[in-house]
């Protein structure tokens, strides 16, 4: 009876969403002990779902008994459980940080379990319909996530998100019509058969199913030219919010798009329409490139990382349309590394303006004197994220690019472009996250050259060029104060001329820096994590054998 | 025989020479300088007693997968070894005499010791790294007087950097065409290589324009270092040219003439006796490299010419540098002008002078007469461009030299020992500078009465001295020629004594241009490469500065260029992007 384990994994999220709302008809503050309770169960159904998974190999389950290709199945292999497991931990990582940062309120528990339920359904459905289902609770969830800044800003970050998503999503339904359309299933493995017992390969109906269902998941991944929610969302989001929509909500509809190619199209599918996968290389390469050089050009920390998953998320778009193993499993692995990185990053700058008051990188000048473990565990990620090794960021870099240059020596030139792109990514990379670090360590207070502001005369130099960017920032946003931050967006120093902290922003007992204990652990834990999986290349490797031996039979 | 032959032959000299330089700076002033003067001993009985016996490539290994000779003795090697060793010795103890610097000797020792790893070299790999050593080994020895002989001693860096780096390259060029470093393997550098070689070697040798590091730098230092300086360099180019060049060719030839012509000439000009003996230098290389140059034309006879040249050169030449710097060293002068009358009261000295300057001129009697004589022989076979006397352009090159030469000894020797009276009383020679100039003097009247024993020790024994070929050093024609060249030399020197000193002040060599040229030249280009450095820099940073304002702040751009548009993308336009991307992919996906 393990299999009852998936709907599970499933329920307890969504049926423990409604308790905060309930509950809090009685109870001022029961939201985040449910949403506490409500994801460790989560994380341990995960972790059961993937021991039984690493010992007795995939297993489904037949919801309510109708069995599959009419019932909906929820399915468990090495690839959903590897996502399973970061949309567990994230989950309830975040969770630590949304308790200091807000937003505080019995709904927002609400929404964030139904969001953690809906991407654990999106990781575990084996159905095409049901899919859409999960993804339509992501996303609601998630512009109502969006949205609880109660800014101006994010309102409209959340409104041009639930437009453009919407019609994403529709999108994505209209695919899956044609494909009922011509083949009359809608579970996944069904339609595997199905499309080549009734319709092949080259039918139409099949193509346009699959140009409607990737341009509608492109949309929810964000790569560009689709992208253009997708920074807004993230810089006007909460940070505990940013936090968990930028590490899972692309995730998971790029681990979507991963199985609806691999497992319902088929690599066959690939093979046989050349074209596609070549549209889609060339987008993915244009996002690589195009999401790095908006990145590297950003001032504030959010947006620039925000960009920098448009091209992360093309690496991947890649990875997917290069359609060779080892390119697939790069993608796979920069997938679940790009989750772990893009949480520990946000968590890491979501804690340094909870501390510090700031977004912007150039009011963090000195960060690293006074915050010095959150800004050496961002410096951790950023460099992963640029690929240096031992990081995942390194592996998963590094399988893309072999794919790449493999497919591109096998006759397709397209194949050296996407390493190119790669390659250029990696030093747009490099130009963003080393002028973060140079901000963190070597600007500032004291320093020599250039870069140093009196003590004391740093304040005002400070607040006067931030007061350049202030007027073009409030064109857009109105204001970017959070209410929850518990003060105003301030460059103030310190008479060392550090980043002074904000007035009552939580203090950790074991480290100088100002920042609550709990979500400095779990950033550590992301930067730790981070690098050593990048000591577990075959090992990885060796994951998710199964998977792609599966896909590439 | 074989043992003590085996036994000498696995001994490289050099090791135990540089041996001896630590000795010199570790033991006491005198103990030190009679371990350097055993070890140069040494290199010199090594090797007389190795001899004909003891010919064949020792120390033959290989070194990063390369054949190489450690230990390469043959007959031209064995002379070089015989001479430097023998002179090394004389020096060795002069220097002593001259209270030279521990850290002087010690530099000199280290300085022979690479040159005897030259001569020894059995390949050209061991050959351009004792090269390149001795350049640096050479320069240390200038640096270390500090003073006028710091600026000379970068001079002298630079153009042996310079030779030495183009040697490189010849060798390399030989190796990717002989596709091996032996000697043994070729005869002389490989055709492809002649060039680099030639102008390489040639600027150690002192060819004409690339000489002037020689009167720049020999005048400077220390007066027992411009003894060691003024032999070995010079002479080891000479022996390596033939080395790289065995065939001879008259370009070198031609060479040479012009060499002894310009040198003389110069020498004639100047007023400082270690200059002028530098000038020397150049001209006495200049038969050498006329002998060998006609190794082809005229065959071994006026290569024995040019080796026995080299080395007679090597003994008086030193010889003349030691007497001249008795002189320096005792009136603390270093102008001819200023002396005058000093044989009387430096006998000694003026005696060596004497037996010097009869050998540089070639008086019967010493043995600069037998070698000068064999390459003027050698040339007087050479027909080109006959002018008078049926003598060749080469020939009459070599005897304008000798002229030459006759003048500006004449010069040296009559300002500086006669020349009015004597207003200077300084000492004669110190015992040990008697001693090294005795022994150089000695083998200078040595060979020059038993020429025989020259010719011994010279390869192509048996055939000089078979009946096959003309060598009566001694004959009628040679002595009316040494008088002729004798009395040219004084009707010369005195008559043309007034317009010689009016030219002296006027007449510049080629450093009066190259120094300033070089010194410009590199202070051009670091004025141009930093500048050129900046302005890349600022060009980059204009375009990386507006890349970053155009990008950052988009919109403004625009406004800027004249357009007034929104273009971040709002709802509206992002739900256009979505359908059109829709679309684009849906035509694409069911057309291709």
């Amino acid at each position: 009876m393990t299999d009852v384990l998936l709907p599970l994994a499933v329920v307890v999220p969504i049926l423990a969403a409604t308790l905060p709302l309930a509950l809090g008809l009685r109870y001022d503050r029961v939201g985040w002990p449910i949403a506490a309770v409500g994801t460790t169960a989560v994380a341990g159904i995960a972790a059961a779902i993937a021991a039984e998974v690493v010992f007795n190999g995939p297993f489904d389950h037949a919801l309510g008994g109708f069995l599959p290709p009419v019932g909906i199945e929820l399915v468990a292999d090495r690839l959903s459980v590897a996502v399973l497991l970061l949309v567990a931990a994230v989950s309830v990582a975040t969770l630590a940080f949304a308790r200091v940062a807000g937003p505080r309120g019995n709904a927002f528990y609400s929404a964030y379990l139904l969001l953690v339920g809906g991407l654990v359904g999106m990781t575990l459905t084996g159905d095409m319909f049901n899919l859409f289902v999960f993804l339509e609770i992501t996303g609601l969830t998630t512009y109502a996530l969006i949205a609880s800044d109660r800014s101006g800003a994010s309102a409209y970050a959340s409104l041009k998100y639930l437009v453009v998503g919407t019609v994403g999503a529709s999108l994505y339904l209209l695919g899956v019509g044609y494909a009922f359309l011509a083949t009359g299933t809608l579970n996944m493995l069904d339609l595997q058969a199905q499309i080549v017992a009734q319709a092949g390969y080259g039918d139409p109906l099949v193509r346009a199913s699959y140009a409607f269902i990737a341009i509608g998941l492109a949309l929810k991944i964000a790569i560009f030219p689709v992208h253009s929610w997708q920074p807004d969302a993230y810089q006007r989001a909460p940070d505990s919010v940013t936090t968990i929509v930028a590490a899972l909500v692309s995730t998971t509809s790029a681990y979507a798009l991963i199985r609806v190619t691999y497992t319902v199209f088929t690599v066959d599918f690939l093979a046989a329409n050349e074209g596609i996968a070549t549209t889609l290389l060339v987008v993915s390469t244009v996002s690589i490139v195009a999401g790095s050089a908006l990145a590297a050009i950003q001032s504030n920390l959010k947006r620039m990382f925000a960009y920098s998953s448009v091209a992360q998320f093309g690496m991947i778009g890649a990875a997917i349309a290069l359609a060779n193993e080892t390119a697939l499993l790069g993608g796979i692995v920069h997938l679940i590394g790009h989750g772990i990185m893009k949480f520990g990053l946000f968590l890491g700058i979501g804690l340094l303006a909870l501390g510090y008051g700031t977004g912007e990188i150039e009011d963090l000048a000195s960060a690293a004197r006074a915050a010095p473990y959150t800004s050496g565990a961002v410096a951790v990620l950023g460099l992963a994220l640029v690929g240096i090794p031992p990081s995942i960021g390194f592996l998963g870099k590094w399988y893309i690019g072999v794919g790449a240059v493999d497919a591109g020596l096998g006759g397709g030139p397209i194949g050296i472009a996407v390493a190119a792109a790669i390659f250029v990514s990696t030093l747009f990379t490099l130009s963003y996250v080393a002028r973060l670090l140079e901000r963190f360590y070597f600007a500032g207070a004291g320093l020599p050259g250039d870069h140093g502001e009196v003590p004391g005369a740093g304040g005002d130099g400070a607040a006067a060029t931030d007061g350049g960017r202030a007027d073009d920032d409030a064109a857009t946003d109105g204001g970017d104060d959070a209410p929850a931050d518990g003060g105003e967006r301030s460059v103030a120093k310190t008479a060392d001329g550090l980043p002074a902290p904000v007035k009552g922003a939580p203090r950790s007992s074991i480290v100088p820096d100002r920042v609550p204990t709990a979500p400095l652990l779990a950033l550590g834990l992301a930067a730790l994590v981070t690098v050593a999986l990048g000591f577990g290349g075959f090992a990885l490797a060796a994951w998710f054998e199964p998977f792609l031996a599966e896909v590439f039979a | 025989m074989t043992v003590p032959t085996d036994l000498l032959a696995s001994i490289p000299p050099y090791v135990l020479v540089a041996f001896a330089a630590l000795a010199v700076l570790a033991l006491p002033r005198r103990a030190g300088h009679a371990v350097a003067a055993l070890a140069t001993a040494f290199a010199f009985a090594q090797a007389v007693l190795l001899g004909d016996g003891g010919t064949g490539a020792h120390l033959a290994t290989t070194f990063l997968g390369f054949d190489v000779v450690f230990f390469n003795v043959d007959q031209f090697s064995l002379l070089m070894g015989v001479v430097v060793g023998f002179l090394a010795t004389a020096a060795v103890l002069y220097a002593y005499g001259s209270e030279a610097p521990t850290w002087m000797t010690a530099f000199a020792m280290l300085y022979v010791a690479t040159t005897l790893g030259t001569i020894y070299a059995g390949d050209w790999l061991t050959l351009v790294f004792f090269w390149e050593l001795t350049a640096v080994t050479s320069t240390l020895l200038v640096w270390q007087h500090g003073g006028a002989a710091v600026r000379a001693g970068y001079r002298y860096a630079l153009f042996h950097g310079t030779g030495g780096t183009i040697l490189l390259a010849a060798v390399v060029v030989h190796f990717v065409h002989a596709e091996t470093f032996l000697f043994s393997a070729t005869a002389g550098i490989h055709p492809a290589a002649t060039v680099l070689a030639a102008i390489g070697i040639g600027i150690n040798c002192g060819f004409v324009f690339l000489h002037s590091w020689l009167p720049d730098t020999y005048p400077r230092p220390h007066v027992a270092a411009s003894v060691f300086l003024s032999v070995f360099t010079t002479k080891t180019a000479a022996y390596v040219m033939y080395r790289a060049f065995p065939e001879g060719g008259m370009w070198l030839a031609y060479l040479g003439g012009f060499m002894a012509v310009y040198g003389a000439f110069f020498a004639l000009l100047q007023y400082d006796p270690r200059r002028l003996l530098s000038y020397h230098i150049q001209a006495q290389l200049g038969y050498m490299l006329a002998g060998f140059g006609l190794a082809t034309a005229v065959g071994e006879f006026a290569v024995v010419g040019g080796f026995a040249h080299l080395f007679n050169n090597v003994l008086y030449k030193s010889l003349l540098f030691m007497a001249v710097g008795v002189v320096v060293y005792r009136t603390g002068v270093e102008d001819i002008r200023e002396m005058g009358g000093l044989w009387r009261v430096m006998p000694v000295t003026f005696f060596v002078y004497l037996v010097g300057a009869a050998s540089i001129t070639a008086v019967p009697g010493f043995n600069g007469f037998i070698s000068k004589g064999m390459v003027l022989d050698s040339a007087h076979e050479v027909h080109n461009y006959v002018l008078l006397l049926d003598g060749g352009l080469l020939w009459w090159l070599l005897v304008l030299g000798g002229v030459g030469t006759f003048m500006s000894f004449i010069k040296l020797g009559y300002y500086v020992f006669f020349h009015g009276s004597a207003t200077l009383t300084p000492d004669d020679a110190t015992p040990f500078q008697t001693i090294g100039m005795v022994l150089a003097a000695g083998a200078c009247v040595f060979f020059g009465v038993f020429y025989t024993q020259l010719i011994e020790l010279m390869p192509f024994t048996d055939l000089i001295l078979s009946d096959e070929v003309y060598f009566k050093p001694y004959s009628q024609s040679h002595l009316t020629e040494s008088a002729a060249l004798l009395v040219a030399g004084f009707v010369g020197f005195f008559t043309l004594k007034r317009p010689l000193g009016w030219l002296a002040h006027r007449m510049p060599d080629v450093d009066r241009v190259l120094f300033p040229a070089a010194f410009y030249l590199g202070r051009g280009s670091v004025w141009g490469v930093t500048e050129l450095w900046a302005a890349v820099d600022r060009a980059t940073m204009a375009v990386a500065g507006a890349a970053m304002r155009t990008a950052s702040d988009p919109r403004e751009a625009l406004s800027r260029a004249g357009v007034d548009v929104e273009i971040r993308a709002g709802i509206g336009r992002s739900v256009l992007f979505l359908t059109l991307a829709a679309g684009v992919a849906l035509v694409a996906f069911l057309l291709v």
